[in-house]
């Protein structure tokens, strides 16, 4: 839902596109099949391994179970595994979440229907009912997907009793069983009716109301509000069903348990800071006088929220799980430790490389040989050279310069605790990545920077040459063509960059699979690592699913405030 | 942003006609490529050098091999039956690459120039697979992929199918295409609709052909995904008919156990088909990123 | 314009063509093989890469545990009586089909099985010729089919995900025991009680043949009981030494006792002078084990159901390696395996898998053949010890028949059991370079052992043996284990660690338990 806001930026160019066909109106309907035509083999094939895959996982993360691809139900019980009673205070707000979006997107809704004077109102009866079409179809899916997946326990069944029958058919047999029983048709025909009288009732409406060609975006528009209002409705039902199972068996082991509490203090905190923020924006409409009380109140606002979070944040997560959190802390190094580095360099050589200079495409095809490098090749040439051996290649280098050799994939103290020395003992959150994981962000460095160069570059040569032409002749220096020329321009593309890093440094897997030591005590294993290895070496796959889906969020979260700073400091020339 | 695809190339000879002063500044910067240049290939330059030892300076920690021994490379390509995996990986390649340039082009031209219901939702589900971590998608991918098997009438496990078609499309390539066709200008839709021409041969005669740069680039990115694929694979292929090259080189690795200069060989040789394909694209590629959504 | 259109169309089309060609390339191979559907029964056509990983030291996993473990050496193997046992009713001489027991009316005749293995390259290209002897030979008419599936880690996946998708794997597996007990939480494989004490298809008396403690490893109280996998050959954690090296720095032979051992390490490690020298660390679980075994401890508790790293052997033992570390007469080495460093003579001592021998031997020809120096005289002995006699970890993947038909489990048992008589497992020893199972095939490896003194040496040490555990959390215990003693060297208190660890592993076991009931 987040990504909602990713196309933020886009939807005034689809405005634009769309009026292109203001004129043409007979030939939309050809031309919206057309369209469904040429995106459906593309989205098949995306739904089938990209979309589903992912409601996969939802399902899966509330089940529990070793090796067992269907486990017995738990609920939140991986969640609270994985980062303790926050797993609850986190259901909650998703569904504020969604129903923040729900509202936001019709307040948007309403001032498009102002300015065009326009009354879509009833456009709403058919994009709930297609919303509850949807939300029906979804329910089917979740109530079949269990069967569909049984079949395979009846498949080896059948197949050790010596049925002679070839799998297909066999497959084919189980899935037309479960397909005919009532408590699968009841669910599906529902949803497909509903579908039908959606289908009807948009046709009617949109004859019975004055043509508009925004008429079709009114429909989505409502579609996705009540979508996302039955979503927070069902996440907070079910949220509030676990909390309160949870208190239940507390009761019967006779434990306390603070899920309410901690559920309220959190919030309070968040909501403080929410208001703070807003507080503060109000300000920058005021005079300086009176701006400056509100910004005084803003930030005690916000000291009096972050101190609520910090106090009770950790007590919430306390019961989670610390190879997760360090996963999670790892994650948050690498992106930090490799982002700016990477960004810093490779504007410095786009900038270079922008030059009149000799030798151009040469130089920009060495930088981009590491990203197109196969990373287990590259990680092997890695794991040699910074191998923690005193007489391996870099530690010789350092011992030349008159250095201590250090142990590099084998370090497993924090760089910064390494700096204070041995006298001082920082916590963990303080010590900063060990040097084995500094190696790991080393590699995401090497090679990514040829990639950010190339494209960086790329956006330098679509800056109009008159724009520096203009300021010489006012006498700027390079630094400051730099700085109010350059750097604004390029702002799109340092902003699709850094998101696309953030991703990278989320997603990051192969290099750190090989690069990983035992030395480095797990200071090397980023949250995919410790998923995986949830997975494969533990086989608990619904654990490892839920783990993912925090990860998903997080990254979700991550593109929503990438997308806010942009929208404030990107440049759209 | 609607204007016709700039190149990189336009404004760099204007910059600075200035001759003297730009000189030292012009050395400072060539130091830096050049030294940047040598970060970038020192571990190529090391891992060849390794390929090229014998066992003696491999362990020892030479810096360069006495004589260099060209046999590492045949017995690495040897002992991996590389050969094959490298037929299989080019085959693989073609065909994802083919289906990504078919189907993400189509759809790419719908987001971009139809204006459709539900629009902007596709298009916003279709991004939210950007960020799904791979290992989510393991479990119930092998799982589709089998039912496939069963509910189809072609094989997809151990084959072609399941190491291809779920890669013939990506948010990725069709994101990078729409960004490129919104680009295009909207006299050019215009003249054709005036010639009669429908979106099908507007997006085959004039959209296409315009992209070439897009097209290549996607191309590459694609090939390079391909080539690099390890995990997918491991888990649906059963024999070595259609394995890629990617495995190869890890059981390779895994095998070769500590024998330095092998793998090192093993690990170049796998590396050379993607500097060749990058060499031959590179100038349609740089073209491709410098108009494409890629950049902001 | 229209020049450069014709070239984007033919761009284009060699793109589409090249798609159908292979399309249909690859139809054809899946029309070749009607059983394609059935990955399990498809043709291996080449061996993939060669893959001596598997005999290399740290690719063995081991996980083996005595629960009814008592003291150490408790099986002499090469004892007294040579148990006579006719190869021949070990193996197979007519094909009947069973008239009573649990195998009644199961005939096995031309059943068609495969099996997935690791042994890749110039192993498997030995293996085969074996198969087919078996194919062309058994009575039943049964045949099997070897293939290849890559390393132990791609063989669990492949089984795991077979089952999570309704196909059955294949029916014989290789993997080793912990891996059994995953396996069977979705009542994956056969219990082979059934097969091994049956009347008609039984082992019979050649059961005592086997080394007790191998034979039971494969037994799981966690499932009643039952018996989940065989084991067709075992390797040992080994002490590799390089014997010319401590005869020129004044020593007689190999040491047998930390103290000597330590000595030994310091001076080679004097005599390079740059950090190298002396002894190659290993993190493995494996070597953690051995250590302390080889000190007089266990990682288990005495009933077998929990882990017990805090015991004061691996406490010391743990110190030891930890100060032998700081006197710089030992090394991390963890590129990779430690063979190369151990023949260029950066090591004098190495510890690793016995099933490594052949890879130490190849390298110390190769560094002498580069240096036109004479090979070093180098050996292997057991891991330096303060018990009397040595203690050995000794390990090794199983054969698990998996639950399918009766009839492809007769016939795979009816393999098993070919494939372990020692004629063949003399054969399929001198292929691997790994250890039998049973003593009677010693008297078929007379002439191998002359050739393969280090082999010999090791084969020595077998009565010594002992095992780690096979319980089911052991996979992730492992990974403890081995963060745990790289903790340790890295300065950590060694209790505090141990208990740590200890600890962790018990709360993971208990939980994966609990998750079984």
């Amino acid at each position: 839902m987040a990504t909602q806001s990713a196309t933020g930026p886009e939807t005034a160019v689809n405005q634009r596109t769309l009026s292109i066909f203001t004129g043409r109106r007979g030939r939309t309907l050809k031309e919206v099949v057309l369209a469904y035509v040429l995106i459906t083999p593309a989205f098949l094939i995306i739904f089938t391994f990209g979309i589903f895959p992912l409601a996969f996982s939802v399902y899966q993360s509330t089940l529990r179970g070793l090796n067992k691809i269907v486990g017995t139900y738990d609920g939140l019980g991986n969640y609270t595994k994985a980062i303790g009673n926050l797993a609850y205070v986190l259901g909650f707000w998703m569904a504020v979440i969604f129903l923040f979006l729900a509202v936001n997107a019709l307040i948007k809704q309403t001032h498009v229907t102002k300015k065009y004077e326009e009354r879509p109102w009833l456009f709403t009866i058919p994009g709930i009912v297609l919303a509850v079409g949807t939300a029906l179809f979804v329910r089917f899916v979740y109530i079949i997907l269990p069967e569909v997946l049984g079949i395979s326990e009846s498949l080896r069944a059948a197949k050790q009793a010596g049925s002679e029958e070839t799998t297909a058919v066999l497959f084919k047999g189980f899935l037309a069983e479960i397909w005919q029983k009532p408590d699968i048709q009841r669910p599906f025909w529902t949803a497909v009716i509903i579908f039908l009288i959606a289908f009807a009732l948009i046709y009617i409406f949109l004859r019975l109301l004055p043509r508009s060609p925004r008429n079709s975006s009114y429909i989505a528009t409502f579609f996705q509000s009540t979508l996302l209002i039955i979503g927070a409705l069902f996440l907070g039902w079910f949220t509030l069903t676990e909390v309160q199972a949870a208190y239940t068996a507390a009761a019967e082991s006779g434990e306390t348990l603070e899920i309410w509490t901690q559920t309220i203090t959190i919030s309070a905190g968040l909501v403080l800071l929410l208001l703070s923020w807003f507080i503060w924006r109000s300000a920058n409409h005021q005079d300086s006088t009176a701006g400056t009380f509100i910004r005084l109140g803003a930030g005690s606002l916000l000291i009096i929220g972050a101190w609520v979070l910090i106090g009770e944040l950790p007590a919430a997560a306390l019961s989670g799980d610390d190879d997760w959190y360090l996963g999670l802390l790892n994650t948050v190094y690498y992106s930090v430790g490799s982002i700016p580095i990477q960004f810093a360099v490779s504007l410095m050589l786009a900038t270079f490389l922008f030059q009149d200079i000799k030798g151009k495409s040469f130089f920009r095809m060495i930088f981009f040989l590491p990203y197109i490098t196969p990373a287990v090749g590259a990680a092997a040439s890695f794991r040699i050279l910074f191998s923690g051996r005193v007489d391996a290649p870099i530690n010789r280098i350092i011992t030349a310069f008159g250095f201590e050799p250090l142990a590099w994939l084998n370090g497993s103290t924090g760089i910064f605790q390494m700096i204070a020395g041995d006298g001082v003992t920082l916590p963990t959150w303080a010590a900063g990545p060990s040097l084995s994981l500094v190696v790991i962000i080393l590699f995401g460095v090497w090679t990514f920077i040829g990639f950010n160069t190339v494209i960086l570059l790329a956006g330098l040569g679509a800056i109009p040459h008159e724009l520096y032409e203009a300021a010489s002749i006012d006498g700027g220096n390079r630094w400051s063509q730099f700085r109010h020329i350059t750097l604004p321009l390029l702002s799109p593309t340092i902003y699709f960059l850094t998101l696309w890093a953030v991703i990278g440094t989320f997603k990051a897997f192969n290099h750190i699979y090989v690069l990983r030591t035992g030395a480095a005590l797990g200071t090397a294993d980023t949250a995919s690592i410790v998923i995986f290895d949830a997975m494969k070496r533990d086989t608990r796959y619904g654990y490892a699913a839920a783990l993912a889906v925090l990860l998903l969020i997080i990254v979700m979260g991550l593109t929503v405030i990438n997308n806010r700073i942009a929208s404030k400091r990107v440049f759209y020339g | 942003m609607a204007n016709i695809p700039v190149t990189t190339h336009a404004p760099e000879t204007q910059l600075h006609p200035k001759s003297r002063r730009v000189d030292i500044g012009r050395i400072v910067i060539y130091i830096v490529l050049v030294f940047g240049g040598l970060l970038a290939i020192i571990p190529f330059l090391f891992s060849i050098s390794v390929s090229l030892m014998n066992l003696t300076e491999a362990t020892g920690g030479a810096l360069l091999p006495s004589t260099p021994q060209w046999s590492n490379y045949i017995d690495a390509w040897n002992e991996a039956s590389f050969g094959l995996y490298f037929w299989n990986s080019i085959k693989l390649a073609l065909i994802t690459v083919s289906g990504q340039v078919i189907f993400s082009t189509a759809a790419a031209y719908a987001f971009a120039r139809i204006e459709f219901p539900g629009k902007n939702f596709l298009f916003a589900l279709l991004l939210s697979t950007l960020i799904l971590p791979e290992a989510v998608t393991w479990v119930p991918n092998f799982i589709t992929v089998i039912w496939l098997d069963r509910i189809t009438p072609f094989k997809w496990f151990n084959n072609w199918p399941a190491l291809t078609i779920p890669f013939m499309s990506s948010a990725f390539s069709i994101l990078l295409l729409r960004q490129f066709f919104q680009q295009i200008p909207e006299e050019l839709w215009d003249s054709a609709q005036i010639d009669g021409a429908g979106h099908l041969r507007y997006l085959i005669r004039v959209v296409m052909p315009l992209s070439r740069a897009a097209l290549v680039t996607i191309v590459l990115f694609n090939f390079i995904g391909s080539w690099n694929a390890l995990a997918w694979p491991i888990l649906v292929t059963q024999t070595p008919d259609w394995r890629p090259i990617s495995y190869g080189l890890l059981s390779f690795l895994d095998e070769a156990g500590s024998l330095a200069h092998l793998r090192m060989a093993g690990a170049v040789i796998t590396i050379l088909p993607l500097i060749l394909v990058y060499f031959f694209t590179q100038k349609e590629f740089t073209e491709g990123i410098a108009t494409t959504g890629l950049k902001g | 314009m229209s020049k450069r259109n014709t070239t984007k169309w033919l761009m284009l089309l060699v793109l589409v063509l090249s798609l159908l060609l292979v399309a249909c390339g690859g139809n054809n191979m899946a029309n070749n093989e009607p059983a394609a559907n059935q990955p399990a029964e498809e043709p291996m056509e080449e061996p993939a890469a060669e893959e001596p990983a598997a005999e290399e030291p740290a690719a063995e996993e081991p996980a083996a545990e005595e629960p009814a473990a008592e003291e150490p050496a408790a099986e002499e193997p090469a004892a007294e009586e040579p148990m006579m046992v006719d190869a021949e009713a070990n193996g197979l001489s007519e094909c009947v089909v069973a008239t009573d027991g649990p195998l009644a009316g199961v005939d096995p005749s031309d059943v068609s099985i495969v099996w997935w293995y690791n042994h890749s390259g110039s192993r498997e290209e030995q293996l085969l010729p074996l198969l087919d002897e078996f194919n062309n030979s058994n009575p039943c008419g049964i045949t099997v089919e070897g293939q290849n599936q890559g390393s132990y880690n791609d063989i669990r996946d492949k089984v795991n995900s077979s089952t999570a998708a309704g196909e059955l794997p294949a029916a014989l597996v290789v993997g080793y025991q912990n891996d059994q007990a995953f396996y069977q939480l979705n009542n994956a494989l056969a219990d082979l009680n059934t097969y091994v004490g049956d009347a008609t298809w039984g082992l019979g008396a050649a059961q005592d043949d086997f080394y007790a403690s191998f034979f039971n490893q494969s037994i799981h109280p966690a499932f009643g009981g039952q018996r989940l996998g065989f084991p067709p050959n075992r390797s040992m954690e080994v002490m590799y030494y390089n014997q010319t090296w401590l005869e020129e720095l004044g020593f007689d032979g190999p040491p047998t006792t930390p103290d000597e051992f330590k000595a030994m390490a310091c001076a080679a490690a004097e005599a390079n002078g740059d950090g190298t020298g002396g002894f190659i660390l290993r993190d493995d679980a494996s070597a953690v084990a051995a250590w302390t075994f080889a000190f007089g401890g266990d990682v288990l508790t005495e009933d077998g159901t929990h882990y017990n790293y805090s015991g004061p052997a691996t406490v010391e033992a743990m110190t030891f390696l930890k100060g032998m570390l700081d006197d710089g007469c030992a090394y991390f080495f963890t590129e990779g395996y430690p063979n190369p460093e151990f023949a260029a003579r950066r090591a004098i001592f190495a510890m690793g898998s016995s099933s490594g021998i052949p890879f130490y031997g190849g390298d110390v020809l190769t560094v002498a053949e580069e240096n036109g120096t004479e090979p070093d005289n180098w050996g292997v002995t057991a891991i330096p010890h303060t018990t009397p006699e040595p203690v050995q970890n000794i390990y090794g993947g199983d054969i698990m028949i998996t639950a399918t038909t009766p009839e492809q489990q007769l016939a795979a048992w009816i393999f098993v059991k070919w494939f372990t008589t020692p004629e063949i497992q003399a054969q399929w020893d001198q292929i691997s370079g790994y250890f039998p199972t049973r003593q009677a095939t010693n008297e078929f490896l007379a002439g191998y052992f002359d050739e393969n003194p280090q082999w010999a040496q090791a084969v020595d040490l077998l009565p010594y043996s002992y095992y780690e555990p096979q319980l089911i959390s052991y996979q992730s215990t492992r990974d403890g284990a081995q963060e745990a003693f790289n903790a340790i060297m890295q300065g950590a208190d060694a209790q505090a660690t141990l208990d740590d660890l200890t600890q962790t592993a018990n709360e993971t076991q208990d939980e994966l338990m609990s998750e079984i009931q």
